[in-house]
């Protein structure tokens, strides 16, 4: 990480930035010419109907997509000063610092600790005392200790989904990233615990750059500071939250958010 | 009933095809649950009357040699003297080893084709293992004794011979004249021969794996080695164990390709490349020169008495180890 972008180093702001990003799934072109900037510690949200690219694009953000062959990007993504779609990038160190969050609460087989432990373990060696301070501290944030603080090593597919998903984030988090990835987190959640993790949101932006994929439009509003438009793989509109719900400048982001399609 | 016909209430020619549907059963429906009923209950009488006549049948033997004809080590014809455990030691240790080889590589292979082969490679590997599952066992009877055992005999036996016959803990297991045939040989063929099942139940166990799962490890930051041995192995523990039954299942009943390679000497002993014999091997050997009646036609049938019970006790162990006692 010793080469800097200079147009990123003068703007220490930005976390994320893409340029002229196109992505394919085989021979079907799934992100067309997208440029958008991520501003640190901020929540962008990606709204747009379904199959308009938005999970596409956070797949790229941690390469996830390189574990399927036939997909594949172009263009530049600039985390740190460095393009993350380059080949000899080390994609075990990128993810540990672009966490992401899924759809489902996805647990591992196995206890609590242990959830939070194997990512950091990957990363650091850290002795049990550091761990378990890690553990709790990240628990912590998630609002999830005293929930769980007496059964750490009790297997954590025992929780609720909502407190699963918390926990995934606080997996997440426990490697100490700088961005986080999250993919509709709250769409397989009750209204309650949907609350928590936007509330959860709010504390973790800042420290964390977040980009959250969501189809739920009052969670956009609630929760982002930047708001960007997707529709057909393209890059419709991207402004800040405010104005993107109250005025809009395209016409199809107007009708989006109106709720006439999508 | 009632409710179906109330919701067409006008359509009176469906009247007939309603009432298929309903509580009251129509002529067709009850011959059709005797039916379904019978063929369930079937599944118990030949079970049971499997179970009865290899008892019955190895009556004889039970009585002459009493309960310890399983652990005596003599299979004499000329004497008449007869014990189970010289083939049934070849059955159990044949098993294990050809259990233990095909495990990593169906593992391996089912791992591969479900997280990181190309699909069109998949594809074709896909197709191969199942044709190799379809290979009927005389098949590898002949592979395994044109080329396996040669194999053995002129390069793998030799080459132990010559680097371990000093070692104390691998001495005994090498011991013997390189004949090529043995437990090691009948191990080898076995585990090439349930390797494509164990595969095929391995990969449908990935495969049923969500992918968010295999993600979320993957988007860690963890290796395909982690997200194998921390995630994928516990998750499918059960499928895997599933897998291991099936093939051990399979393994011990493999009469024709073991009999081909295993030497169908009934002795015991450490060695893994002495010839040796299998319960299904000796049974499928001897059955055709024992006289009805005979204390020696006896002593096969109980011998196929304890095959069966090993087989219900390696499914028993499974579902312990799976976790569900029902």
């Amino acid at each position: 990480m010793t080469e800097t972008d200079p147009q990123v180093a003068k703007s220490p702001e930005v976390a994320l930035a893409v340029r002229n990003l196109n992505f394919y799934y085989g021979e079907n072109h799934a992100l067309h010419d997208i440029s958008i900037d991520f501003p640190a510690r901020r929540v962008t949200a990606m709204i747009g109907p379904s199959g308009c690219g938005k999970s596409t694009l956070l797949r790229v953000f941690n390469r996830m997509y390189d574990l399927y062959p036939g997909q594949r990007a172009t263009g530049e993504v600039i985390f740190d000063g460095r393009n993350v779609l380059e080949r000899d990038l080390d994609l075990n160190i990128l993810r540990a610092r672009v966490g992401m969050v899924f759809q489902k609460p996805t647990p591992f087989p196995m206890s609590i600790y242990d959830n939070i432990a194997f990512g950091v373990r990957l990363h650091e060696k850290l002795n049990k005392a550091e761990m378990d301070a890690r553990v709790q501290d990240v628990l912590t944030r998630v609002a999830l200790w005293n929930e769980v603080r007496d059964r750490l090593h009790a297997p954590a597919s025992g929780l609720s989904g909502g407190q699963q998903q918390r926990l995934c984030i606080a997996r997440s988090i426990a490697t100490r990233p700088e961005v986080l990835l999250l993919d509709e987190p709250t769409s397989a959640l009750d209204p309650i615990s949907t609350a928590r993790i936007e509330e959860l949101l709010d504390e973790l932006k800042e420290e964390f750059t977040i980009a959250i994929v969501t189809h739920n439009m009052q969670q956009a509003a609630r929760c982002a500071d930047q708001v960007a438009f997707f529709y057909m793989g393209r890059l419709i509109e991207v402004d800040s939250a405010d104005r993107m719900f109250t005025n809009p400048k395209q016409q199809q982001t107007q009708d989006y958010i109106t709720g006439r399609f999508g | 009933m009632t409710l179906a016909t109330a919701t067409q209430p006008e359509e009176a020619r469906d009247k007939a095809g309603v009432s298929h549907s309903g509580s009251r059963r129509s002529g067709p429906d009850t011959v059709f649950h005797l039916l379904v009923a019978a063929s369930a209950l079937l599944v118990l009488v030949v079970l049971g009357g499997l179970v009865v006549l290899m008892g019955l049948g190895g009556s004889q033997a039970f009585r002459t040699f009493g309960l310890g004809f399983a652990f005596h080590d003599v299979w004499n014809p000329v004497a008449d003297v007869y014990g189970a455990w010289a083939p049934l030691f070849g059955t159990i240790v044949s098993t294990l080893i050809g259990v233990a080889i095909a495990l990593p590589l169906a593992f391996g292979t089912a791992f591969w084709l479900t997280a990181m082969a190309p699909p069109r490679v998949a594809a074709i590997v896909g197709t191969a293992v199942q044709l190799l599952a379809a290979v009927p066992s005389i098949i590898f009877g002949m592979w395994g004794f044109f080329t396996i055992v040669p194999f053995m005999a002129r390069t793998v036996q030799p080459f132990l011979t010559h680097h371990f016959r000093h070692v104390p803990g691998i001495r005994f297991i090498i011991h013997g004249a390189p004949f090529g045939t043995g437990l090691m040989t009948a191990g080898l063929v076995l585990a090439v021969m349930i390797a494509p099942f164990m595969t095929a139940v391995m990969r449908d166990v990935f495969a049923a794996m969500p992918n968010m799962l295999r993600e979320s490890a993957y988007g860690l930051g963890a290796t395909r080695w982690d997200v194998m041995w921390k995630v994928v192995v516990p998750w499918s523990r059960s499928g895997m164990i599933g897998a291991i039954v099936l093939g051990m299942g399979r393994a011990l009943g493999e009469t024709m390709a073991v009999t081909f390679v295993i030497g169908n000497v009934t002795a015991v002993g450490w060695s893994l490349f002495a010839p040796r014999s299998t319960v299904a091997s000796l049974i499928a050997l001897q059955f055709p020169e024992s006289p009805a009646g005979s204390l020696r036609l006896s002593a096969l049938l109980a011998l196929g008495f304890i095959l069966m019970l090993l087989s219900f006790a390696s499914l028993a162990l499974a579902r312990m180890l799976r976790g569900d006692t029902k």
